[in-house]
């Protein structure tokens, strides 16, 4: 049960994650390991978290995903948020939610054009 | 029962408040027998009762504006005479309920106003009470018994006609409510990947909410990087304000795009600090020109950055 | 889009579901999801109470290790409300007031849990005892001005 719905995909030299509508709290934890050890294979430099389709954003899910930020920064890798519904976006805001050094992006188009810049010219959530 | 609009279809009034409703008149199940036992009688008085409220009716021009013609006028009839058989028809529960709320709404649908069918109400016991003491002529005590009964039911069904007559009222009102703040807060597309809303007047949350809301679904629709949000028109900012422009500020910078404050002006600028609004990393701008001559800088830019590469 | 406003009178008025593992969160989502959307509540405010909804089913789950979910439609007045109760028989909360300060954990990393929900939803109560277990009571409203549009 763990991994199996969500997906990772190297193109280039980035990792692209497709998350489901729903993922368990196993499946996300399974989640950051999958990422992490992909990263060293591929000596990956950045990371798309495609949330499009995900419907429900709490605690836990934001949580993960900015320790895998973290934790792929300290692995020579940037991390992009692409995707994320208004209706999430705004729980996410009133929640008080943070993505740590996780930087956001409209669509997986514009993340790729995120990692690809030479500049930090994504919406980082660092202070 | 269907409401035109599809909408508020919600029950105004309850199975149980209408309960609550009965017991607070004193309405009992001798009162519901009472009403049934005049059955036969209301059946026989139906139609006289009928013609004397729509003589009434057709007396004033207000009233008589609804039965533009005799097919309306006997359609009408026939429904009012069933209505009123329905007083007498000894269940009152949640059938009768229904029945009485669709009434409400009805009324509200075609303009009628309270004042004219609460007043045909009276009209109905003015014709009904005479004949019902000739009725009960040797039994003064029941026919008195009898007409509270009446009054109670009678009342009962003013109340639920003037709630649901509400209801349906402000139905119309929060709908045209919402219409007025999409006007009022527009949010248009000013350039490739830049989205304009001016604020006007004071944010309340609800206010805020819903303008959050359409912001960001505009950002997304329109696959904008900025979304300009000009404050000229806000005459104060309070700390609920300033919590809600932050909250859209973090929002929009989640779905990847940049929400630029325009039209800061002294004295919000003043109040905000003074707030202790910590704006780091915000950017604003006294103006929506100055606004978008930054979004524009800043897409180029990154257009720039990314034609080098190839 | 709104679900057609009335709650039709074969339609579900609430609900429950036991959380004894960690497919219980999803479980209480799913269920939570469906229930506050046909009660005709928008999509930002079905996201809200989903979203708290998982915060406190996992908390149950993290610090009672079991409990139970009930939902319950609502409708006073004239208007349409959601009621989530959550109940478990862990070990109960110690300090209540430290629990709802915003990022209060004790350990295990946790923090959001109540006072998020708390930030989600309209109304909210939070009665526990030592040893006993904890009751959690959260409710929304629809808003006046109609739902949302998105």
């Amino acid at each position: 049960m763990a991994d199996e719905s969500i997906s990772v995909v190297k193109v280039r030299d980035v990792l692209m994650v497709t998350m489901p509508a729903d993922p368990d709290d196993a499946s996300v934890s399974a989640l950051q390991m999958k990422v992490l050890q992909m990263m060293e294979q591929y000596e990956a430099t950045g990371l798309v978290l495609d949330i499009s389709a995900v419907e429900t954003l709490d605690s836990f899910f934001a949580r993960t995903v900015a320790e895998t930020a973290q934790m792929a920064s300290l692995m020579g890798g940037r991390t992009v948020i692409a995707g994320m519904r208004p209706s999430v976006a705004i729980t996410a805001t009133q929640l008080g939610l943070t993505l740590g050094s996780a930087m956001t992006a409209l669509d997986v188009d514009r993340a790729l054009d995120t990692l690809t810049d030479a500049g930090q010219r994504g919406n980082s959530h660092e202070r | 029962m269907e409401h035109p609009d599809g909408q508020d279809r919600q029950a105004e009034v309850t199975v149980l408040e209408w309960e609550q409703r009965k017991d607070f008149v004193g309405f009992t199940d001798d009162d519901a027998l009472l009403l049934r036992d005049l059955c036969s009688l209301s059946e026989a008085y139906a139609d006289e009762v009928v013609e004397e409220l729509y003589r009434q009716f057709l007396r004033f021009d207000e009233t008589k504006a609804f039965f533009p013609d005799d097919a309306t006028l006997n359609r009408v009839k026939a429904l009012q005479k069933e209505y009123f058989l329905g007083l007498t028809g000894g269940d009152y529960g949640q059938e009768y309920l229904a029945n009485r709320l669709h009434v409400g709404r009805v009324h509200q649908r075609i303009g009628l106003s309270p004042r004219w069918y609460i007043g045909a109400y009276s009209i109905y016991m003015q014709a009904v009470i005479p004949r019902l003491i000739g009725a009960f002529g040797s039994d003064p005590k029941k026919a008195q018994r009898t007409i509270v009964a009446l009054l109670k039911i009678i009342e009962l069904d003013q109340e639920l006609a003037i709630t649901t007559y509400i209801a349906a009222s402000e139905a119309v009102i929060a709908r045209q409510s919402r219409e007025i703040l999409e006007i009022s807060t527009p949010v248009v597309q000013v350039w490739e990947g830049v989205i304009a809303a001016p604020l006007i007047g004071m944010l309340d949350t609800e206010r805020a909410q819903q303008f959050m809301e359409r912001l960001l679904t505009r950002v997304v629709e329109t696959r904008s990087s900025v979304a300009l949000v000009d404050i000229t028109g806000v005459p104060m900012v309070d700390s609920r304000t300033a919590q809600h422009l932050l909250e859209a500020i973090a929002a929009v910078r989640l779905l990847g795009a940049q929400l630029v404050l325009t039209g800061v002006r002294p004295t919000i600028a003043q109040t905000l600090v003074h707030l202790g609004i910590d704006l780091e990393g915000v950017v604003t701008r006294a103006s929506l020109e100055a606004g978008l001559r930054f979004a524009m800088e800043s897409m180029h830019l990154q257009d720039g950055s990314r034609n080098g590469r190839q | 889009m709104r679900a057609s406003g009335a709650i039709a009178m074969n339609a579900e008025r609430a609900g429950e579901v036991r959380i004894h593992s960690e497919s219980d969160i999803v479980a209480t989502r799913r269920t939570v999801r469906t229930a506050a959307t046909q009660l005709g509540f928008g999509l930002t405010d079905v996201t809200r109470i989903v979203t708290a909804a998982s915060e406190l089913a996992r908390n149950i789950f993290l610090y009672a290790g079991s409990g139970i979910m009930r939902w319950e439609a609502l409708d006073t007045g004239g208007r349409i409300g959601i009621e989530l109760t959550f109940e478990d028989r862990g070990p109960g909360i110690t300090d209540i007031e430290q629990a709802m300060e915003a990022g209060y954990t004790s350990g295990g990393g946790l923090g959001m849990g109540l006072p998020g929900a708390k930030r989600l939803m309209d109304e909210f109560e939070i009665a526990s005892e030592i040893g006993k277990g904890t009751i959690v009571t959260a409710k929304k409203w629809h808003r006046r001005l109609g739902d949302s549009t998105s």
